[in-house]
This record gives structure tokens, C-alpha cells and sequence, in this order.
């Protein structure tokens, strides 16, 4: 189903293949606009966690994905995103791996424990994980638009979470709906203005607003939450 | 710290205690000093629960002093799950109380003729050992309340619960937290079983009068505090992951790397990982009024523990640990944090080490006893181990036990103990330390540690193959040598990254003792140590055939990333070839 009100339409063009592993082609059939207290974003904590879906330009390096496109700061990303899965795969070299379409990226800090310590980016433990460590992929220069699933991990959650919120990001209807229907009453009290597909809603409305439009089974959402301090 | 308590349970007339000097023994604390009265006084062949076997209590050699982060506590003896030597640490008060009385160690020795069981009491004052049969079969909650009762708020609490008085395989010996809770246990390798079997069922330490431990050189010390302590709060796991989070952080990203043994190692990764993660058990403690930050005892700066409440706000139980919510979490395929926690809660009660015990459900699990995810169920075979039923006894006794008796062929043991929470498929290098440790597979016994000791024997190019049984080799020695000092394995993430706090900590122990100790000396400790340990095994019995994973981490491929152990056996007898 498409919604000819989307104001992300232009960001979501057919240029996204339709073959990805998340059956994401770039059009969102709801939009999501959430805007309350700076205190709420936490509780999308759960949602970072589990991960979403950008439309980006792939075939491009994991650092420039992080830098160009998502624009952090590169010392942020040296000091603070210790630790980087591609795929599943520990990264070493964020400078010559390449993301390619349909890829899942998760970001962490640095970890406790051994193992935790054995995945970090260059870690002195690296040979401990050699056979699943994410091998450097030469560029090939076919860089285009596609969707990459990003999950935020730990002490990144506070950091990230405003940013990617901020701007926007897309769900699964099911796991938005999932997400919604077991917050508690605190959580819609944090809310101070929801536009549901530009529409606004008004308390103590919300919850159900909300969860009667996402009741499209097998959609996507476009998620926008606003912190106000 | 200049003596050592020795308690015969079997002697003559009833139990006998008499203090004697460190002799021998001096300069060595913790795991070394367990280590080397284990190797030394204990007949490598004798039963595990006989007279001859003996339990050796030891804090390490910076307890009792100032020093942040030295309240671990080490127990030693002849395992009774892994028929080899063992120690076995765990945090909370004890340690430091018992170094502040200035005690090295306490050995149980003998065993006691009659079925009474025994509580001791140790101050300043001296030592009374008294039958008190109305503490037997009580849980450790409870045993603990009624020393409360007696003895006030202001001892420190060293007990078993059910399964050691029932000399389970899996039961552990509990220490009191700051609270006075039995909640930090020695968990690993059955140690309260030998407990039991000694007929003590606690032991009540009182420290009023005593001051703390003085360093030889108290400038130095204080200055080396200084830094060890900057160093720990200045690094981003110390400071900042652990006190955020507590270990539990590691779920998400073990079981995004495909390292999350599920299913009884039949899977790499848990879908209900993400409800039963750090992130989210922390967030509800601290909506539920609990604490996701907290210190296991007193001098802790890490604080990676915290408090978990139930749904009305009410104490359940201490946060509960990675591997703990791992092993009834992607282990059992239970994705409900109070399910975990009540679990964590009944398991610290009735005394028992929480990884072999959730592995041997997951076990039962795949012999079809319970159904993958069924929580109440794993909360019911719990309660029949506290019951003493057959069926409880069974579980109580581990996954190698269990498996045998329901003939399940995927039983994930190393010297017939369970393996913790990383699949070795997955992170292989881990998988060396499991398969060599002394100790059976732990994963505390090769940690992340200074780099400039990783180096030592030879530099290791981390990106290039073959690199893990050096590593895995070296991780065990300066493991060893942090074991022996008192010191919280978490500190090692500081001192991994940070070579000065790895020198304020020479500097502590130097400064302590009197010593001039190099970092090259604490790699020929750590070396000591793992051969008393080696030699001991050998002695026992043990061979080359014992440091070995079970045949199904080669022959069954594990997802998402389809990868089977392939460190091969010549390469393990290669670990303590030094």
C-alpha cells in the first residue's frame, strides 16, 4: 500500500532494489511523527536494539557511511564505536569494508569480558575470532541507493538514538505496533504532540490512534520522535 | 595476613581449630595460595568427598587493605564435578573481612563422624565452632537471616544451602554482599559439595576491633591507589559499560557476533535476546526502584552489580549475571527477565552454580524432559533440587550427569564441567582456554589482559591465524597471577588498554608487600601457578585426551555464520609447551 501523502516520498525512490533481505523497497505506508519530552527518547531504547531500516548509498566504506552519510563525527567514531558488526561479523577496518545493499550494521561500545574484548575493531585479541571476522572488501566503485538495517547497541544508545530518531527512520509495522502496545502509561504521558500521516492526534487519543494505523499488516513505517528539553 | 586457620571437622572429641603460621605458604594469596595447598597437601587420587579432600578458603594478597576492586575471594579444593584441582573466586564481603582478621586462608580438613552440621564463628577474639542442627537443610537466605539474628548486622557470611549439604555436583559456597545477602557465589566446579561434606554449613566472620590491612610502604600505596583508581574510572568499559549496564551489556553483542550458544548449543543466535538484554534489565531496575549500579562489596569503584525487584517493587534478587542469563536465557531458550531472575534468586538459595545448572536444563530440554522456552518448568526442576527429589538430585548433579542419564549426546562440558556463554565455534580462541584450562571450561580463566603481557614470549599478530593457543596460553598465566592478587577480573579491560594502571597495580602489590615486582615476575607467578594446577591433574589421572571440546563442537556446524571448531589437537598440546 502507498501513501501519496508521504512526505518522504522523494527520499524514497524506486532506486532502492526491491530484492533486500528485509523486503524493504523505500515506501513507507504510514508516517510517524512523535515529539515530547527529551526524557521519552529512552524508551525507544528497545527499538535501536532490535534495529531499523535507512535508505542510504551502499557500496560505499563503513566509515564513510557513518561520516558522510549519517554525519558523525570521525573522532567519535574512533574514540566511541569500539566495536562494529557486519552482518554479523566483527569489523577491523571500517576504511575498506564496504556496506553493500540489504546489509545489517550494529554498533557498539567497547565490551566487557573476553569475548567482548576479542571484538573489538583491531582488537590484540582478533586472532581469537578469525574465522568469522568480517574480511576487507575492496571498493568497486558501484555505489548506489539501497537500505541497510542499523542496530545500536549499550553506552551508543544515548548518544545515537536522538540523532537517528530525530531524522527519521523506517519499521516494520508489526514491530512498531509490538513496541507501542506494551508502553506504559508514563509513556504516552511523555508525548506532547503525535502527527499521524500529517494528521494531528490529541491526547489521551494517542495509544489507540496510533495502533489503529498501524494495523496494516506486512507495511512500513516512517518513524520521526522529536525530544523537547 | 601472617597465619592460616586450620579447622580438622574429623578430629577427636569433634571439630578442632588451630591457627598456624603462613610458613611455606607466604607471599602467596588467592588463587596461588589455594592452588598450592591443594597440590601440595591433597592426595590427587582421593575422593573429592572424602576426609582427605580439603576446602581451602584464601582472599587475595591486596584484601583488607585499601585498594579498590581486592574483595575477591578464592576456593580451592579437589573438584568433585571435575575430579581435578579447582578454585573457584567470587566477590562480596568476605574477603576483605576475613584478610582484616588476619587470616591467608581457612582450611577444612577431615570430616566429621556424626551428621550433625556445623556453623563457625571467627572475630577477633577467636574462633567457635558449634553443631546446630536446626540450620540443616535451609536455603542460604535463610541460614543467613538467622546469623543476622544472632550476631547482628555486622559479620560477613561465607554458607552453603541445600545442594551442598546434599553434596550436589553443582553446588556452589555463597558469600554475602553488602547488604548481607548470600548472592555472591564461588559457583563453579562444586566447592560446596566438599563444604557440605565437611559438615559446615556456614561460616560467620566478624571484623569489629580490626583495622584495615597496612601496606609496607603507605605513601606509595596510597599514590598507586590514586592511579589504579583514576585508571579504572577513566576507561570506557570500567567506567562506563559495566557501571551502566553490568555484564549482562554483553548479550546483545555476543549474540550479534553468532556466539550465543541457544538451544543447547544448537543455535548461534537467540531471537528473544534483545527482551533479555543488559540494556533492557537494567532499565528495569531502575524503574522497578531497584539498582543497575552497584558494588559487590565495599571498595568496589566498577559497581557492575545492581538490584533486581520484581513487578511490585520488591527485592527478587541480585542483578543477575551474563552468563547467568545466558545459560536460562538463549541456553533454555527463555526469553523473560523475571523468569531468569527467579531462577538467579532460587539457584543463589539453594546453592548453586547458575552456568551448570542452566546449561543442565537446557540438557533436560533436548532429552525432551521440558520444551525449549518453558520458564516454569526450569523453575520447577530448580525447586526439586532445593526438595532433594530424585529427579532434582540428578539435575543438581550437572550437564555431564544429566546427560548421561537421559542420553543426550550434545552435552557442552570440558572435565565434566559446562561451558559458559560464547559458542567456541564462533570465537574459537576461547574455545583453547576451554579445552586447557585446569580448571575445566571456564571463561574467567584466560582474560583480557595488558598487552604488554600478551606479549611476553613472543608478539602475536592479532589479524594473523593461528594466533590463539599463544594468546590463549599467555591470557592463563597473567590470568592466574590477577586470581592470586584479590583482584576483580573486571579491572582487566583498564589495565588491558591502559599500561600505567597496569603499572599502579605492580605498584599496589609492591608497595603492600614490600616487593619489587616486575612485569615479567608476575608472568613467572602466573607460571607457577598453572603448573601446581597441571601437575596436580596429572597426577590424578588426567592426560592430554582430558583438553578436549566435546567431538560435536567439529562435527556440528553452528549459524549464522555455519563454522565448526577447528583448532586442531596438536595445536592444544601445544598450550603449556612453554
Amino acid at each position: 500500500m502507498k501513501n501519496h501523502d508521504n512526505p518522504h516520498e522523494e527520499e524514497t525512490p524506486s532506486g532502492v532494489p526491491s530484492s533486500n533481505s528485509f523486503g524493504f523497497t523505500g515506501n513507507a505506508s504510514v508516517n510517524l511523527i512523535i515529539s515530547g519530552k527529551q526524557s521519552m527518547l529512552s524508551g525507544f531504547q528497545e527499538l535501536l536494539q532490535a534495529g531499523f531500516v535507512l535508505i542510504c548509498r551502499v557500496g560505499v566504506s563503513i566509515k564513510s557511511l557513518l561520516c558522510d552519510q549519517f554525519g558523525l563525527n570521525p573522532q567519535f567514531v574512533e574514540d566511541r564505536i569500539n566495536t562494529i558488526f557486519l552482518d554479523g561479523k566483527p569489523v577491523d577496518n571500517i576504511d575498506t569494508t564496504t556496506v553493500m545493499d540489504g546489509a545489517t550494521i550494529a554498533l557498539s561500545g567497547a565490551m566487557p569480558g573476553l569475548v567482548g574484548a576479542t571484538l573489538r575493531r583491531k582488537s590484540p585479541l582478533a586472532s581469537f575470532r578469525q574465522t568469522i571476522s568480517s574480511s576487507s572488501t575492496p571498493l568497486k566503485g558501484s555505489v548506489a541507493k539501497g537500505v541497510v538495517r542499523i542496530k545500536i547497541f549499550n553506552i551508543l544508545m544515548d548518544e545515537l538514538g536522538p540523532l537517528f530518531l530525530g531524522r527519521g527512520l523506517f519499521l516494520s509495522s508489526d514491530a512498531l505496533r509490538s513496541f507501542l502496545q506494551k508502553q506504559p502509561t508514563e509513556f504516552w504521558d511523555g508525548c506532547a504532540k503525535i502527527l499521524v500521516n500529517n494528521a494531528p492526534e490529541y491526547p489521551p487519543a494517542f495509544r489507540e490512534k496510533i495502533l489503529a494505523a498501524l494495523k496494516i499488516e506486512d507495511a512500513w513505517v516512517h518513524l520521526i520522535v522529536h525530544g523537547e528539553s | 595476613m601472617d597465619k592460616i586457620l586450620r579447622i580438622d571437622m574429623g578430629a577427636e572429641g569433634g571439630p578442632k581449630a588451630t591457627t598456624v603460621p603462613t610458613g611455606e605458604y607466604s607471599g602467596l594469596g588467592g588463587r596461588a595460595l589455594t592452588s598450592a595447598i591443594v597440590s601440595k597437601e591433597i592426595p590427587p587420587a582421593c575422593h573429592p568427598l572424602s576426609a582427605e579432600n580439603k576446602l581451602i578458603i584464601a582472599p587475595g594478597l591486596l584484601s583488607g587493605t585499601t585498594s579498590a576492586m581486592s574483595g575477591r575471594i578464592s576456593v580451592g579444593s579437589k573438584s568433585p564435578l571435575t575430579g581435578g584441582i579447582k578454585e573457584s573466586n567470587a566477590g562480596g564481603q568476605p574477603s576483605q573481612v576475613l584478610a582484616r582478621l588476619g587470616y591467608a586462608a581457612i582450611v577444612l580438613e577431615g570430616k566429621p563422624k556424626g551428621d550433625d552440621i556445623y556453623k563457625i564463628f571467627i572475630n577477633k577474639d577467636g574462633i567457635t565452632i558449634t553443631p546446630d542442627n536446626s540450620l540443616k537443610m535451609l536455603g542460604n537466605y535463610s541460614v543467613v537471616e538467622k546469623m543476622k539474628a544472632e550476631h547482628g548486622h555486622k559479620i560477613a557470611c561465607i554458607s552453603v544451602g541445600q545442594a551442598g549439604e546434599m553434596r550436589l555436583l553443582a553446588a556452589s559456597i555463597a558469600f554475602t554482599d553488602t547488604e548481607l545477602r548470600p548472592t555472591r557465589h564461588a559457583g563453579r566446579g562444586g566447592t560446596g559439595a566438599v563444604m557440605g561434606s565437611k559438615g559446615v554449613k556456614i561460616i560467620v566472620l566478624d571484623d569489629t576491633g580490626t583495622t584495615m590491612r597496612q601496606p609496607k610502604d603507605p605513601n606509595k600505596f596510597k599514590e598507586a591507589n590514586k592511579k589504579w583508581i583514576a585508571g579504572l574510572q577513566s576507561h570506557g568499559v570500567t567506567g562506563q559499560a559495566l557501571p551502566t549496564y553490568g555484564t549482562n551489556v554483553l548479550t546483545n553483542i555476543i549474540n550479534e557476533a553468532g556466539g550465543y550458544p541457544t538451544y543447547n548449543f544448537k543455535e548461534g543466535r537467540f531471537a528473544g535476546a534483545v527482551k533479555i538484554s543488559g540494556e533492557v534489565e537494567a532499565d528495569l531496575e531502575t524503574k522497578r526502584g531497584g539498582l543497575a549500579t552497584h558494588g559487590c562489596h565495599r571498595g568496589c569503584v566498577i559497581r557492575c552489580s545492581g538490584i533486581y525487584n520484581d513487578k511490585d517493587g520488591h527485592y527478587l534478587t541480585k542483578q543477575p549475571e551474563y552468563e547467568t542469563v545466558w545459560a536460562h536465557g538463549g541456553e533454555c531458550g527463555i526469553d523473560d527477565m523475571d523468569t531468569i531472575a527467579m531462577l538467579d534468586f532460587l539457584e543463589d538459595d539453594i546453592g548453586l552454580d547458575t552456568i551448570e545448572t542452566g546449561v543442565t536444563i537446557g540438557v533436560t530440554m533436548e532429552a525432551g524432559l521440558l520444551k525449549f522456552g518453558d520458564g516454569e518448568g526450569a523453575i520447577n526442576l530448580v525447586r526439586e533440587i532445593g526438595k532433594g527429589s530424585p529427579l532434582g538430585r540428578i539435575i543438581g548433579s550437572g550437564a555431564a550427569v544429566t546427560g548421561k542419564v537421559f542420553g543426550v549426546e550434545r552435552v557442552p562440558v570440558v572435565k565434566g564441567q559446562a561451558l559458559p556463554a560464547y559458542d567456541p565455534r564462533a570465537v574459537q580462541g576461547i574455545g583453547v582456554t576451554y579445552a586447557t584450562s585446569p580448571m575445566g571450561a571456564d571463561h574467567t580463566a584466560g582474560y583480557a589482559v595488558a598487552t604488554n603481557i600478551l606479549g611476553v614470549g613472543g608478539t602475536v599478530d592479532p589479524l594473523k591465524p593461528g594466533g590463539q593457543v599463544q594468546l590463549s596460553r599467555n591470557l592463563q598465566i597473567a590470568t592466574a597471577f590477577i586470581d592470586s592478587m584479590g583482584m576483580c577480573i573486571f579491572t582487566a579491560f583498564a589495565i588491558l588498554d591502559q599500561p600505567e594502571t597496569f603499572q599502579a597495580l605492580l605498584d599496589l602489590v609492591n608497595a603492600c608487600h614490600g616487593l619489587e615486582m616486575t612485569a615479567a615476575d608476575t608472568v613467572e607467578y602466573g607460571k607457577r601457578v598453572l603448573k601446581m594446577e597441571r601437575d596436580f591433574n596429572a597426577r590424578a589421572g588426567f592426560t592430554k585426551e582430558q583438553d578436549r571440546l566435546p567431538s560435536f563442537f567439529r562435527s556440528q556446524p553452528v549459524g549464522p555464520h555455519n563454522v565448526t571448531f577447528e583448532v586442531n589437537d596438536e595445536e592444544l598440546d601445544q598450550v603449556f609447551n612453554w
